[in-house]
């Protein structure tokens, strides 16, 4: 019985790879299978190596696994380069013949078919874009899957837009690589899933489930540039604000998306911007006129590879350093960074209280990884949405003060705020530094009154802030410190040490910016040993907790920028080292 | 009805002689022709001498990033078109730092009022040589003479699809107040620059200078701004002289008569908050 199991769809890019692994998640999904999906795209349309692997489990997964179980390959170079990866007793399906000329060494073990998709797809229906029904019709015979429910999805996905012969065609394909696989592939060699019940979950990506999580938390205004790995987000939005009365301007740069966003929230809608690498670069100067201007705003930053243009697919989490610090000045601002699908979803309705009551730059930190690829989680409890405007006077409270001031200094630093348009409450809103009610100020005494108003706010906000959250056993002396998207592979690697008899504890770092020095220097000393485990080169959480936490021990960093996720076998072998 | 000083907030401290009084008072005088009220008016200023200008108005103000005037203008109208949005740059905010932003602001057509105060030099940051210097303008940023061809704005606007064109002097208070009066009236992005001497750091584009280079054919009968080819031939007239005047409007419709679903409802009223049914209803689609 397979309780865990790792599909990979490869091929060159323009192959039709993401809709046929896509496909595939919603069956397991439907199945009742835990799916986790992982794209390693290069960042072109067509022409190059690319690959989509699809996992799925009985238990509860967040990442990509160690080995590939079934390889789907459409051409035989992508066989060369994820032979090493497939596990013994694996299964290979290939569209070529050049499968045979590999060394005996590299196919032990394991299961290789030559399987002709293009041919089957040209001889059978005159165009080889069926290849990729054929496909999923053949990795259905081996991993017993209901073909059923994938008609039904080619229905759904095809049937207004290409018509009825086309879904008939489609599902022929699907019927005809069923059958095929069922000649050459042997008994033993399929992977038979135990079904359970599919029962209010969602298959969804960070990207969609932060889009989503948006609409709800009553975001009206959103504006941005084009870039991978964010622009899930806005097509998202882009097709539903529309209902709800809702905007989503594509700008001319991210210079433009921070500041009409910023524009749109002075004029009292919630607003946002998305970006990613080098577009949150542009932003830092919109984020310091957000800070000083106490204009709230959300910003979610899918980090991808950077420096400079990168590796736009990828993931890596080389961005906590430009959010945590950047921009020019000191201004108060908050960070979060999701870890998990669910995270992504409440952090994000959050954000925009969060932004509103502290009249404060909020960012939503997470990773490519996070941000493309689906997972099976929970349906989101939207009960539990709670739109909080803060300080937002009304048309009648705002009458009846004497005389209205922007930038009243108060205990919490959070001033009353109104929009244009009201009566009474005429102001300026001021990126030069100004006086209470927003007009320019240089005066010493009352520039210090007005830094310390507005840094004020991130003592305040502490209450309101989402702390770090502890798994594993509280007494154990092995730790290990992550943000974002690492949350996957470190409980994966700490269900395996716990077998092995180490027993561990991980702090998942949930909000970056500000955060509590004394929950992270009493887990730390706790420890006898402590890593931290993130997708960089410098180590920028190592740094930033070493600048925040007094008396921390030696850290052991565990770090890859190799553009690709962490393996639970990755962190498993890197602490192994040192324990 | 109001009165200039109804917009009056605390007086301005200019240079004497600044050409922005110029556009201050003319820029009142329109306000009082089409009874703004200060409550309903946005004004969003970028960094230069103009950049005060909200300072000493009294109506909404944003002070914008130096280059940012129209993204913020035009998130504040998106969200409440029932507003009167008026951006203020000077030459180096419009046609240098925020050049992208002025053209895309065109190509929308987003009912904002632009008002460029052009005094050829950037003169809040001592005087250094700006994207509408002449050719050969000597400055502590080019001593030996700018090598850079001077921008037309108005060309580049006209070139982007602008529906107003206009360009006024702020030494002709009342010819410039009654362009902002009909860039305020017209539906979509009005462009009225302003021809404005600083007396500080430009000693070569002075009052009497500009007087000169002036070219006030729109007085002549026969032009009609609603001819584009007529609009083109005075913007490339070859006189080396500024044509001022309308010079060209058309009516177009402005992009949140395009995109706002409902326009009577800005995107700032409504509930907020989606029925929990109808929310579980849209998370069908990831099931």
């Amino acid at each position: 019985m397979i309780f865990d199991i790792s599909v990979m769809i490869a091929g060159t890019a323009g192959d039709g790879i993401l809709f046929t692994g896509n496909v595939l998640a919603k069956i397991l999904k439907r199945e009742g299978w835990e799916v986790v999906t992982y794209r390693d795209f290069p960042s072109n349309i067509r022409g190059e190596p690319t690959n989509y692997t699809i996992r799925a489990s009985l238990k509860k997964i967040h990442g990509r696994g160690d080995c590939i179980d079934v390889l789907l390959v459409f051409d035989c170079q992508a066989v060369m380069k994820h032979i090493k990866r497939v596990d013994y007793k694996g299964v290979l399906l290939c569209d070529g013949e050049d499968v045979l000329r590999l060394s005996s060494y590299d196919r032990r073990g394991k299961t290789f078919h030559e399987f002709p998709l293009r041919k089957l797809a040209r001889d059978h229906f005159g165009d080889e874009i069926f290849k990729n029904m054929i496909a999923l019709g053949a990795l259905c015979h081996i991993l017993d899957l209901e073909t059923s429910i994938v008609e039904e999805i080619i229905t759904k996905a095809f049937l207004s837009k290409k018509g009825e012969k086309i879904v008939q065609k489609n599902i022929q394909a699907l019927k005809l690589g069923c059958d095929q696989a069922e000649k050459i592939v042997e008994p033993e060699e399929r992977h038979p899933l135990k079904r359970k019940k599919d029962i209010d979950r969602l298959l969804v990506s960070g990207d969609e489930a932060i889009a989503f999580a948006t609409l709800s938390a009553g975001c009206r205004f959103f504006a941005a540039y084009p870039i991978c790995p964010a622009s899930e987000i806005w097509q998202w939005l882009a097709k539903s604000f529309p209902s709800y009365n809702g905007l989503v301007v594509q700008t001319e740069d991210e210079l433009a998306a921070i500041n009409m966003a910023l524009g749109a929230s002075y004029a009292g809608v919630r607003a946002m911007t998305s970006t990613s690498g080098p577009g949150g670069s542009l932003m830092m100067e919109g984020l310091s006129l957000a800070g000083m201007t106490e204009i709230p705003i959300v910003i979610v930053h899918v980090q991808r590879v950077g420096p400079a243009t990168g590796m736009p697919t990828k993931n890596e989490q080389s961005d906590l350093n430009l959010w945590v610090y950047g921009s020019h000045g000191d201004f108060p601002r908050i960070v979060l960074s999701p870890g998990t699908i669910e995270e992504c979803f409440s952090f994000t309705v959050k954000a925009f209280n969060l932004a509103e009551k502290y009249q404060i730059p909020v960012i939503l930190l997470t990773e490519q990884d996070y941000g493309q690829n689906v997972r099976t989680v929970k349906k989101f409890d939207v009960s539990q949405v709670k739109i909080e405007r803060g300080k937002l006077l009304t048309q009648e409270e705002l009458l009846r003060i004497k005389e209205y001031k922007r930038y009243e200094f108060t205990p919490d630093g959070v001033s009353p705020r109104v929009v244009p348009s009201m009566r009474n409450g005429i102001h300026m809103v001021e990126g030069n530094e100004h006086d209470e009610k927003g007009y320019r100020e240089e005066e010493a005494e009352n520039r210090i009154r007005m830094m310390k108003k507005r840094m004020r706010k991130l003592r305040s906000v502490s209450k309101d802030l989402i702390p770090p959250k502890l798994w594993g056993h509280r007494k154990a002396e092995v730790g290990i410190i992550g943000f974002g998207s690492t949350f996957g592979p470190i409980r994966e690697a700490m269900d395996r040490l716990q077998r092995e008899g180490v027993q561990t504890k991980y702090l998942q770092m949930r909000t970056l910016w500000p955060f509590s020095s004394r929950k992270v220097q009493a887990f730390a000393s706790s420890c006898r040993e402590i890593f931290v485990i993130e997708n960089n080169y410098s180590g920028q959480l190592s740094a930033l907790l070493r600048s925040q936490v007094n008396d921390l021990p030696e850290i052991t960093s565990i770090l890859d920028y190799s553009g690709l996720a962490f393996r639970p076998l990755d962190i498993l072998t890197a602490m192994k080292k040192v324990l | 009805m109001r009165k200039e000083k109804d917009y009056n907030l605390i007086d301005p401290t200019w240079c004497k002689g600044c050409g922005i009084y110029g556009l201050s008072s003319a820029f009142k005088k329109a306000a009082v022709a089409v009874d703004l009220n200060p409550e309903q008016l946005v004004v969003v200023t970028g960094i230069g001498c103009h950049g005060r200008f909200n300072n000493y108005l009294r109506c909404y103000g944003f002070h914008a990033l130096h280059g940012r005037t129209l993204p913020v203008a035009t998130g504040v109208k998106l969200a409440n078109p029932g507003l009167e949005v008026v951006a203020i740059s000077g030459d180096g905010d419009a046609y240098s730092i925020g050049l992208n932003h002025f053209l895309h602001t065109i190509r929308r057509n987003v009912d904002v009022t632009y008002i460029v105060v052009n005094n050829q030099v950037y003169a809040l940051t001592q005087g250094q040589t700006s994207p509408t210097s002449q050719m050969g303008y000597v400055s502590i940023s080019t001593p030996l003479g700018s090598r850079e061809c001077p921008f037309d704005g108005l060309r580049l606007a006209l070139a982007a699809g602008a529906t107003f064109v206009a360009r006024g002097f702020s030494g002709e208070p009342a010819h410039l107040a009654s362009l902002i009066e009909r860039g305020l009236k017209h539906k979509g992005f009005s462009l009225i620059e302003v021809l404005s001497p600083c007396v500080t750091h430009n000693k070569i584009n002075t009052y009497q200078w500009y007087k000169e280079h002036i070219d006030w054919s729109d007085q002549n009968a026969g032009y009609n701004a609603r001819d584009k080819r007529m609009a083109w031939k005075r913007l490339l007239n070859n006189k080396r002289k500024f044509p001022v005047g309308l010079i060209y409007e058309e009516e177009k419709a402005t992009y949140e008569s395009l995109v706002l679903r409902d326009r009577e409802m800005p995107l700032i009223h409504g509930d907020l908050s989606i029925d929990v049914n109808a929310l579980n209803k849209i998370l069908e689609e990831f099931e």
